[in-house]
């Protein structure tokens, strides 16, 4: 495999990200605001149960979690639902299909460079500054390097759900409809909004054994986890090998099959 | 009768950021911006009459449309005056408009997902049109074009062709004093250009319609216009009747002939009897570029006839679209 | 030529959006496809409070169905820019395209121009959902009704609504300024998420900061206290709408003038 061309993709998109320096400040702003609104909601409601722990979950947990959890979410955010979407309906995806690259490689590398900077933009300064505010809640050992693999992992299945559901739009013109069913599905099922810890057992049973909790929950349960034990690492992460294996054949398969419907759609 | 539309010294200022190149510019201009001024249009004067067809020309980039967003009201002009039914556009956009039509050759301004009768009601009432106007619009259309197969038919299902005819008859809908038309022919094929500048010729004559057309096609022009407008880089280069311009760089007509014998010595000895005349030679013909201020082309021909057997001849005229050309290329003197 | 009074505008409103209603039904597979995707987004809003309340029976002293009742009260009041705003969305597009010119030749106001073209029908399915919420959390709460009480309803209702609808208009404008002005818009509507929480969660500062700077306290909490506790009502609450109208206006100033500025660099 030829990394420098795939690097190039990368640096053209750190490029193009850097043309949007208002975009950038608004994405801290608005996480920023976020924040504090999850901070105090969350402390209302830790003031008003009366309780330390809930679920096994204090407050100071819950909070890093879901600020970690967004910074994640805003990390991870591609958009290929719509850039493919919009492709498929205007007929340019024909012009991805003629480079001498697969589409999903291509979209994905071509946005890549996003990841460097939504890395130095959000996920890094939120990680110091949860850290800095805590006192160090996270600790700084091999969870780490848990947490980067966990990421990467996640990183990709979150790419093959999103060029699954892209995929769709090839059956339909409905871009919209399509994305905020995913995108709520995936948020919700993840455990990006609330802890999946507070779900209720029979729930939290169902979502364990579906792919979106490997995308948000495994990461941050592996960086946050106290219990560095060994065993329990190499199932959450081979959990997530499962699950990306599986998404990827999916999404691959499914692709392959809509191909033909490109033609009678025309472009 | 006052000019539909007076302009007196319009000047159009715009501030443009340059952009640094590189990775390393990127990051520079996240910090700083660099600005500079440009004058899209630059000290332009001109005087249209109701009922003029008049071609606004210039290569891209030239400030045309900034010119024309002066005109609809869309711009102010940062210096200058302008006057559009004898009031200022861009104070008074919303009533400008109820006198002007635009057309954009790419950009369908009607209903996309509609019939194409759906986005005339609309504009029947977004224009106030009163039933009697509407129909007896409508009835002109009929008499024009066949107008009945595209009215129950979604716009979107249109082709290209059909989609700028529906545009320019929407435009034209609300019977407005000034019709702005950006390159209505763009992309058709040769028979519906023809189709199109009919139709516009058409209303033109019908309703007396001051049209602004602005094109890069010299058929449009040829077919349509007696008076050009040429600008370049927000100069004004050139305004008067198109038949002025072709002789604007002196009367030239291209004599080709074929003769017996070897073209380029008969080539060389045509340029010896003829000094004031530019003589080339190909394979098959011999050119002469002939002044007619200085000698006329029955001259040279007659002349030419007296000393060799003219077995064939052609007579080239300097089309419009070699003088446009020519001023894109060199300017004006 | 006929002077352009409310009745002409009025009319003409009716005309557009039933032609407009006409293109959706065009497309009926997306319709049918963004109501289910609404609907879902709707649930999975209400499961997240569900769960939430499930762990915790009060946040700083609101229960749950007061909690539900401001919900219910933000699913109401946001419905109208979700159905007859919706158009802002659509207005980076077409800046950036520079189809947004077609809209400035014609004899009528610009902005009512633009938003009439789209209404969109989808959001009358948050609003039965923001209707039963608050019908069933006004039952449970045992709150009694008057006329009285509906009047005072349905016009802070529209208070509600005319602050997001100015919150929403300001922030689409910000595409004639700025290239990649989606992260504004996104950021406002992601607002409207926390405007369901009692702002008395928050300290002095962001109280000051979300009823003043990010007006979002206007969309739930200040109108709804007018019904939800009429012994609290604060003064601002009784103010709501006339601060509501300034601020529709000064968005729509916005709007407008950001409109016009534009054309100018457009080709």
């Amino acid at each position: 495999m030829n990394l420098k061309k795939y690097l190039t993709l990368t640096r053209m998109g750190v490029m193009e990200s850097l043309q949007f320096r208002l975009s950038m400040l608004v994405i801290f702003a608005g996480n920023l605001l976020y924040l504090v609104v999850v901070y105090f909601l969350w402390k209302a409601i830790y003031a008003s149960s009366g309780e330390e722990v809930v679920n096994g979950m204090t407050f100071h947990d819950t909070l890093i979690y879901l600020v970690l959890a967004t910074a994640l979410f805003n990390f991870m955010e591609m958009y290929t639902v719509w850039q493919m979407g919009r492709a498929i309906q205007s007929g340019s995806i024909v012009l991805y299909l003629l480079k001498p690259m697969e589409i999903r490689r291509y979209m994905f590398w071509e946005y890549s460079g996003n990841f460097v900077v939504n890395f130095c933009a959000t996920l890094l300064p939120t990680f110091i500054v949860v850290n800095v505010v805590t006192r160090g809640a996270v600790p700084l050992g091999m969870n780490l390097l848990y947490f980067v693999i966990a990421v990467v992992i996640a990183v990709m299945i979150n790419y093959n759900i999103d060029f699954f559901v892209g995929t769709i739009c090839l059956y339909t013109e409905s871009i919209w409809g399509i994305n905020i069913m995913k995108q709520v599905i995936v948020l919700l099922l993840s455990g990006a909004t609330i802890p999946l810890a507070f779900f209720p057992e029979t729930i939290r049973n169902i979502v364990n054994w579906l792919p979106f909790q490997s995308i948000y929950n495994a990461p941050l349960t592996l960086l946050l986890g106290k219990s560095a034990d060994i065993k329990d690492v190499a199932v959450t992460i081979g959990t997530q090998l499962i699950w990306l294996a599986v998404t990827y054949a999916i999404s691959k398969l499914f692709w392959k099959i809509s191909l033909p419907q490109i033609t009678v759609n025309g472009g | 009768m006052a000019p539909v539309i007076d302009i007196k010294n319009i000047t159009k200022e715009f501030k443009v950021l340059n952009r640094r190149e590189g990775l390393a510019g990127s990051i520079k201009d996240l910090f700083s911006r660099d600005y500079k001024i440009v004058k899209a249009v630059d000290n332009v004067t001109m005087s249209i009459e109701q009922g003029e067809i008049v071609g606004y020309l210039g290569p891209n980039g030239a400030g045309k449309s900034t010119t024309i967003k002066m005109m609809t009201g869309v711009l102010e002009p940062t210096s200058g005056e302008i006057l559009v039914n004898g009031r200022l556009p861009y104070k008074n956009r919303s009533k400008n408009a109820q006198n002007i039509g635009v057309v954009f050759g790419q950009r369908s301004q009607l209903w996309w997902a509609l019939p194409l009768v759906e986005s005339f009601k609309l504009l029947k009432d977004i224009y106030q049109i009163s039933d009697e106007q509407y129909d007896g619009m409508m009835k002109l259309y009929q008499s024009l074009v066949d107008i009945e197969p595209l009215l129950h038919k979604p716009v979107r299902q249109m082709s290209l062709g059909q989609r700028t005819l529906s545009d320019i008859l929407a435009a034209f809908l609300h019977d407005p004093k000034i019709v702005f038309l950006d390159e209505p022919t763009i992309g058709l094929d040769v028979s519906m250009k023809a189709k199109i500048r009919t139709l516009i010729q058409a209303l033109n004559k019908e309703k007396n319609t001051t049209v602004i057309l602005t094109t890069h096609d010299m058929g449009d022009v040829d077919a349509l216009c007696r008076r050009i407008v040429i600008i370049d880089k927000g100069k004004m280069l050139y305004d008067n009747d198109i038949s002025h311009l072709k002789g604007f760089f002196g009367s030239y007509r291209t004599l080709k002939i074929r003769v017996d014998g070897d073209l380029k010595k008969e080539s060389e000895q045509i340029a010896k009897e003829f000094p004031v005349c530019k003589v080339s030679a190909d394979d098959e013909w011999i050119s002469i570029l002939v002044d007619e201020a200085k000698i006329t082309v029955m001259e040279v021909l007659t002349k030419l006839q007296k000393e060799r057997r003219v077995r064939d001849m052609q007579l080239e005229e300097i089309s419009t679209e070699d003088v446009i050309k020519k001023i894109y290329e060199e300017g004006v003197e | 030529m006929k002077r352009k009074g409310l009745l002409f505008y009025t009319r003409l409103y009716f005309k557009i959006l039933a032609q407009d209603l006409k293109s959706k039904m065009s497309y009926r597979a997306d319709f049918i496809i963004s109501t289910i995707g609404m609907i879902f987004t709707n649930i999975a809003g209400f499961v997240s409070f569900w769960i939430l309340f499930r762990n915790f029976s009060t946040i700083n002293g609101w229960g749950y169905y007061e909690m539900l009742f401001l919900y219910g009260f933000s699913l109401v009041a946001l419905t109208p820019v979700q159905c007859l705003f919706d158009n802002n969305w659509s207005l980076r597009q077409y800046v950036y395209t520079g189809d947004f010119i077609k809209y400035c030749f014609r004899p009528i106001n610009l902005f009512f121009y633009y938003q009439s073209e789209v209404f969109d029908i989808k959001g009358l399915g948050q609003l039965a959902f923001g209707l039963g919420t608050l019908i069933y959390s006004w039952i449970k709460l045992g709150l009694g009704f008057t006329p009285l009480m509906l009047v005072k309803m349905v016009i802070f209702l529209l208070t509600a609504s005319l602050v997001m609808v100015a919150l929403q208009n300001a922030a689409a404008a910000t595409c004639f300024w700025i290239q990649n002005s989606f992260y504004i818009l996104d950021l406002v509507t992601k607002f409207k998420d926390y405007a369901k929480y009692p702002v008395t969660i928050f300290s002095k500062a962001f109280r000051f900061v979300f009823t003043f700077i990010m007006p979002i306290a206007f969309i739930a909490y200040y109108p709804s206290l007018i019904i939800l506790r009429p012994d609290e009502v604060e003064l601002l609450s009784w103010l709501s709408p006339l601060i509501a109208v300034v601020f529709f206006f000064i968005s729509y100033k916005i709007w407008m003038f950001g409109a016009m500025k534009y054309n100018g660099t457009g080709s």
